[in-house]
C-alpha cells in the first residue's frame, strides 16, 4: 500500500491547483446546505417578509394587533354578500333564510368573493368542457403531428395573459376579426367587457391544463390492466369505467383544483377584458392598493390567500407522483378513417381549437400588421419610434426592460431552484420543510406579492436607525425570480431523482470533493432540466404582469406586458389596437422561442 | 488491512448496523453475505466513507480514517448498478479518477491498460448507454481500479446480470483481484456466490455479523441457526439433548425419534442436517417420512418429505415414492445449543 505516497501527491496537486481548487474547497465548506440557506434568505427578503407584512397589516389596527379589520371585511356585504350578514348576526340567519324562502327565492347578493368564485366556477367548467374532449382526442387517436399538438398545449400556459387579452380583443372585440367576418352577413356582436369574453379567455388559458393532466395520466394506464378486464368479460365501456377512469380521476381532480385556483387569482385577463365592472377579488386588491388603501387590500389579501392556499394544499394531495413503472401503452387508433362518433368529435374539436386558440393569436398578429385596413409596418415603426403622448410609455424601453429583468430573474432563479431541488431530493426533515416552503409562492397571488414588495422593500424599512429600501428594478427582478424558481425546481428535481445517488458517490470515491462531484457528474446529468427551467423562468419573467404592474410605478421601468396594458387602457394611443398588437406579437415571439428551447429539452411545464 | 471496530449506524428510528467488528487482510477476498436489508451494503459504504458512523472506528493499515471523506480514502468502488457517468464516454469514465491522482506514465496509456485488463480495448469512445450490462460492469471495475486503490469495494456487482454471464464475470473479477493482490470487500445476497468466490466470508444479519470464517468452515460448522439455514439448504429441527449412554457423543430427541450425534450436548438444541447428508438405507439415525414433492435438478433430485408434520428436504439420486426410510451419520449433523 502506498497511502503515504498518494497523500503526498494529492497535497502537491492541491497546492498547484490554484484558484479553481480553492473555489471548490470553498464550495465544499459552504455545501448544499449553505446554498439552500442562501436561497431561503433570498426568499425571506423578497417573499416571506413582504407577504408577511401584508398579512400583518391585516391584523393590526392603529398599531395594535387586532382582528377587527379582518372581521370588518368578513361582515361587509360588499365582499361577502348575504354571508356577511349571517356572520355579523348569526342569530338572525334562520329568520333571514325563512324570509328568503317566503319571498320566493329572490336573487341573493353574493358579494365580491361570491362573484369571484362564480367566475372561477364558470372558467373551470369551461376549461373542463373544452379540455376533456381534447384529452380524449389526444389519448385515443394517432395522427401525424400528434406529438406537436400535444406539445403546443403547453404554450398558452406561458403566454403573457395581457397578450392573450389583446388577442381576444382583436378577435372578438367590437371591431375585431369575428365581427369583420360576421359583418359580411350583416351581423354584429358586442362582447367587449362581458362575462363570456372573460370566461373564453380564461378557458384559452386553462383548458390545455386539463388536457395535459388527463393525457399524461392516460399515458400511464397499463394496457394489460384493460386487457385483463376484457378477458374477464367486461365490455369496452365497462373496462374504461372500471379500470381507466379511476386512474384518470386523481389527475383530473388535480387539474380542476389547479384551474380553479388560477381562475380565482386571474388578474390581467379580468382587468383588461372585464375592467372594474367585472372586478374580482384580485382586481379589487390591485385597485385598493392603487388608491393606497393598503389596510383594506391586506384584509382581502389574507382572505384570498387563505382560500388559494387551502386549494393548493388539496391540489398537492391529488398530484400524481413521478416514476410509475413503464406500462404497456394502450394502442391508439388512426384519426383518419370511416366516420365514428369519436372522429366527428375530433373534427368538431379542431374547429373549436381553431376559433379559440388560433383565432386570437392570428388576429393579433394580423392586427399588428395592418393600419387602416392595409398591410403596414406602421405599428412596429411606432414601437421603434420611442415617442408617445401623455403616459410616456416608451416601447423600446419596455422591450429592453423585459429582456434585462428576464436575464436577471433567470440568473437568480436558477441557483435558487437548483439548490432547493438538491436539498429536497434528499430524505429527512429539511427536505420536507423545503418542499413545503417551495410551494407557498405558487399559492400566493402576484398582486399580493407585489403589494408586499412595494410596502416592505420599495417604501423601505427602518432598521437600527438605517433606512433600507430596495428600488424598483431590483424588486421587480426579485419578484420575477420568485415566480420562476419553482419551475426550475420542477424541471431539475425529477432528473436529480433519477440521478442515482451512487453517481456522485462514485465520483467521491475516485477522489472528487463534494462540489467537484456535483459539477462533474450531477450537473451535466441535470443540465437539460436546468436549461429548461431557465427558459421557463425567462418566459415567466417576460410575461409577468401582476407583481410588475404594482412595482413599476415609474414608466421608466415598464415591461412589455405593462406597456401593453397601458396601450389598451390609454385612448391617447389612438383608436388602434395596432401598437398593442405589435407589442403582443413581440411578446409572442419571445415566449415562443422559450417554448422551443424547453420542448427540445423535454422540460416539464406543469407547475 | 481494514479494521472495523464497533461500527454502528442509525437511520431515523431504524438501526442499520449494531456494532460491526471486522478485519480484512491485505490481498484477501472478503465477502459480506446476508439477506436484503441486513446492513451489508451500509457496511461497505461505511468503509468507503459514504456513510457517517454513529459509533465505532474504521482503520486502514492502523490509521484511523473514520471521519475522512471518501475522496481521501483511496478506495475503489463498483456500485450495484455501476453508476457510470452517463455524460462521459467509457474512456472519460475510466480516466476520471486519474485527474486527482495522476499515474506515473500518461493517462492515455493507463486507461488503455485498464481497458485491456477488463477486455474492453477499442470500446473507449462509446457512451455507457451503448454498452451491454456485462460491458458496463467491466467499465465500472476498470474505473474503480484506475487510481490504484488500496481497497476494492464491490457492491452486488453481478446482480444485474444473467446467470451465465454472472458465473464468467465472477471468475474474471477474482482473477483480476488476485493479479493485483488487492484487499477486496464483496457484498452479495447470493450465498452460492459468496461460497464460490471468498477467501473468507462474514454472514450478516439484522445489522450484526453472525459468523466469520472461510467458506468451508462456516458451511460445515454454522454457529447459529440463521447461518445454518442461510448458507446452503438445511433441515433444522428443534429437539432435546442428553448424554449418549454407552456410546460416545450425545443423543437428541426430536418428536418421538432419538438421534445419535457427536459431541457433548445438553438441554434444548437445534439439530441441523444438510439435505445431501440424508440418504436411504442408512445404518443409523433412521426415520420414516412421506414424499410430498419431487423436483428434478439434472444432477440429482430434490425431494420434499413430510415427517410427522415437519418438513424435511433431501437431495437423492433417484425419485422415491410413498413412505421412505431416511437416515444420516452422527458426524454429519450439526447441533446448535
Amino acid at each position: 500500500m502506498d497511502r503515504g505516497l498518494g497523500a503526498t501527491r494529492r497535497t502537491a496537486l492541491s497546492r498547484l491547483g490554484g484558484a479553481a481548487e480553492r473555489g471548490y474547497a470553498l464550495a465544499d465548506r459552504i455545501g448544499a446546505h449553505g446554498a439552500f440557506l442562501a436561497t431561503l434568505a433570498v426568499l425571506v427578503v423578497v417573499f416571506y417578509y413582504p407577504v408577511g407584512t401584508v398579512l400583518f397589516t391585516a391584523f393590526t389596527e392603529s398599531g395594535r394587533v387586532s382582528l377587527a379589520p379582518l372581521w370588518a371585511t368578513l361582515t361587509d356585504p360588499f365582499y361577502f354578500g348575504v354571508l356577511a350578514g349571517a356572520l355579523a348576526d348569526p342569530a338572525g340567519a334562520p329568520a333571514a333564510v325563512r324570509g328568503w324562502i317566503d319571498a320566493g327565492f329572490p336573487a341573493v347578493r353574493t358579494g365580491l368573493f361570491g362573484w369571484t368564485a362564480y367566475l372561477a366556477v364558470l372558467g373551470t367548467g369551461a376549461a373542463v368542457l373544452v379540455g376533456l374532449p381534447g384529452a380524449y382526442v389526444l389519448a385515443r387517436y394517432e395522427f401525424p403531428g400528434r406529438e406537436t399538438v400535444r406539445s403546443l398545449t403547453v404554450v398558452p400556459f406561458v403566454l403573457p395573459a395581457i397578450m392573450v387579452a389583446v388577442g381576444f380583443t382583436t378577435m372578438f372585440g367590437t371591431s375585431g376579426a369575428l365581427n369583420d367576418v360576421l359583418g359580411l352577413v350583416g351581423l354584429h356582436v358586442n362582447v367587449a367587457f362581458s362575462v363570456p369574453l372573460v370566461v373564453a379567455a380564461l378557458t384559452f388559458y386553462n383548458a390545455p391544463l386539463v388536457t395535459r393532466f388527463v393525457v399524461a395520466a392516460a399515458d400511464t394506464v397499463d394496457a394489460r390492466a384493460v386487457e385483463t378486464a376484457r378477458t374477464l368479460g367486461a365490455p369496452r365501456w365497462r373496462a374504461f369505467r372500471d379500470v381507466v377512469a379511476p386512474q384518470l380521476l386523481p389527475s383530473f381532480l388535480a387539474a380542476v383544483l389547479l384551474v380553479f385556483v388560477f381562475d380565482f387569482m386571474a388578474f390581467p385577463i379580468v382587468l383588461a377584458l372585464g375592467g372594474l365592472r367585472l372586478a374580482t377579488v384580485e382586481v379589487w386588491i390591485y385597485s385598493l392598493a392603487g388608491d393606497l388603501r393598503l389596510g383594506e387590500a391586506a384584509s382581502l389579501a389574507v382572505l384570498e390567500t387563505a382560500i388559494t392556499l387551502a386549494l393548493t394544499y388539496a391540489y398537492l394531495r391529488y398530484e400524481r407522483t413521478e416514476g410509475a413503472a413503464r406500462a404497456a401503452r394502450i394502442e391508439r387508433v388512426p384519426l383518419v378513417g370511416p366516420p365514428t362518433a369519436g372522429r366527428l368529435l375530433a373534427a368538431g374539436y379542431a374547429l373549436v381549437a381553431l376559433v379559440l386558440y388560433v383565432g386570437p393569436l392570428a388576429s393579433m398578429v394580423l392586427e399588428s400588421l395592418t393600419r387602416g385596413g392595409h398591410l403596414s409596418a406602421a405599428n412596429y415603426a411606432f414601437l421603434l419610434a420611442q415617442q408617445l403622448g401623455t403616459g410616456g410609455t416608451q416601447p423600446t424601453v419596455a422591450v429592453r426592460n423585459s429582456l434585462l429583468f428576464a436575464a436577471g430573474a433567470v440568473a437568480l432563479a436558477v441557483p435558487m431552484g437548483v439548490s432547493i431541488a438538491a436539498i429536497t431530493n434528499r430524505d429527512g426533515r429539511l427536505a420536507r420543510v423545503g418542499g413545503a416552503l417551495l410551494m407557498a409562492p405558487l399559492a400566493v397571488s402576484g398582486v399580493v406579492t407585489g403589494i408586499g414588495l412595494l410596502q416592505a422593500l420599495v417604501f423601505g424599512v427602518d432598521l437600527f436607525g438605517w433606512h433600507l429600501a430596495v428600488t424598483g428594478p431590483v424588486a421587480i427582478v426579485a419578484a420575477h425570480a420568485v415566480g420562476g424558481y419553482p419551475f426550475v425546481v420542477r424541471n431539475v428535481a425529477p432528473l436529480l431523482a433519477r440521478a442515482n445517488r451512487d453517481l456522485a458517490a462514485a465520483a467521491r470515491t475516485l477522489g472528487a470533493g463534494p462540489a467537484r462531484a456535483f459539477r462533474d457528474v450531477t450537473l451535466p446529468f441535470v443540465a437539460p432540466g436546468v436549461v429548461a427551467g431557465a427558459a421557463f423562468a425567462f418566459a415567466i419573467s417576460v410575461g409577468e404582469f401582476n407583481a410588475t404592474i404594482v412595482l413599476a410605478r415609474d414608466p421608466g421601468w415598464y415591461t412589455m406586458p405593462v406597456a401593453l396594458e397601458r396601450y389598451l387602457s390609454n385612448p391617447s394611443v389612438g383608436p388602434y389596437l395596432g401598437p398593442a398588437a405589435a407589442m403582443g406579437t413581440v411578446l409572442l415571439a419571445v415566449t415562443a422561442a422559450s417554448f422551443v428551447v424547453v420542448e427540445r429539452l423535454g422540460g416539464r411545464w406543469e407547475p | 488491512m481494514i479494521e472495523l471496530d464497533g461500527v454502528e449506524k442509525v437511520y431515523g428510528d431504524a438501526t442499520a448496523l449494531r456494532g460491526v467488528d471486522l478485519t480484512v487482510q491485505d490481498g484477501e477476498f472478503f465477502t459480506l453475505v446476508g439477506p436484503s436489508g441486513c446492513g451489508k451494503t451500509t457496511t461497505l459504504r461505511a468503509i468507503a466513507g459514504l456513510e457517517s458512523l454513529d459509533a465505532g472506528t474504521i482503520r486502514f493499515d492502523g490509521a484511523d480514517v473514520t471521519g475522512r471523506p471518501p475522496e481521501d480514502r483511496n478506495v475503489g468502488v463498483v456500485f450495484q448498478e455501476y453508476a457510470l457517468f452517463p455524460t462521459m464516454t467509457v474512456r472519460e469514465n475510466v480516466a476520471y479518477g486519474l485527474q486527482f491522482d495522476p499515474p506515473e506514465g500518461s493517462v492515455e496509456s493507463r486507461v488503455d491498460d485498464l481497458l485491456e485488463l477488463v477486455d474492453l480495448a477499442g470500446l473507449g469512445d462509446r457512451s455507457p448507454s451503448e454498452l451491454s450490462g456485462g460491458q458496463r460492469q467491466r467499465v465500472a471495475l476498470a474505473r474503480a481500479l484506475a487510481p490504484e486503490p488500496d481497497v476494492l469495494l464491490l457492491d452486488e456487482p453481478l446482480s444485474a446480470l444473467d446467470a451465465r454471464l454472472r458465473d464468467r464475470l465472477r471468475l474474471e473479477i477474482k482473477r483480476i483481484q488476485r493479479e493485483l493482490g488487492l484487499a477486496t470487500v464483496y457484498v452479495t445476497h447470493d450465498q452460492a456466490e459468496a461460497l464460490a468466490v471468498s477467501d473468507r466470508l462474514a454472514v450478516v444479519n439484522d445489522g450484526r455479523i453472525e459468523q466469520v470464517g472461510d467458506p468451508e468452515a462456516v458451511y460445515e460448522n454454522p454457529g447459529t441457526r440463521f447461518v445454518a439455514e442461510f448458507l446452503g439448504e438445511n433441515n433444522c429441527l428443534d429437539g432435546r439433548a442428553g448424554a449418549g449412554g454407552e456410546t460416545e457423543g450425545s443423543r437428541v430427541r426430536v418428536g418421538d425419534a432419538t438421534f445419535a450425534v457427536s459431541g457433548e450436548h445438553d438441554g434444548d438444541v437445534t439439530l441441523c442436517v444438510r439435505p445431501e447428508s440424508l440418504y436411504v438405507n442408512a445404518s443409523q439415525n433412521r426415520f420414516v417420512a412421506r414424499v410430498t414433492d419431487v423436483e428434478f435438478l439434472g444432477e440429482a433430485y430434490r425431494v420434499h418429505f413430510d415427517w410427522n408434520g415437519r418438513r424435511v428436504l433431501a437431495r437423492l439420486d433417484h425419485a422415491p415414492e410413498g413412505d421412505v426410510e431416511l437416515g444420516f451419520d452422527p458426524a454429519a449433523a450439526t447441533v446448535l445449543d
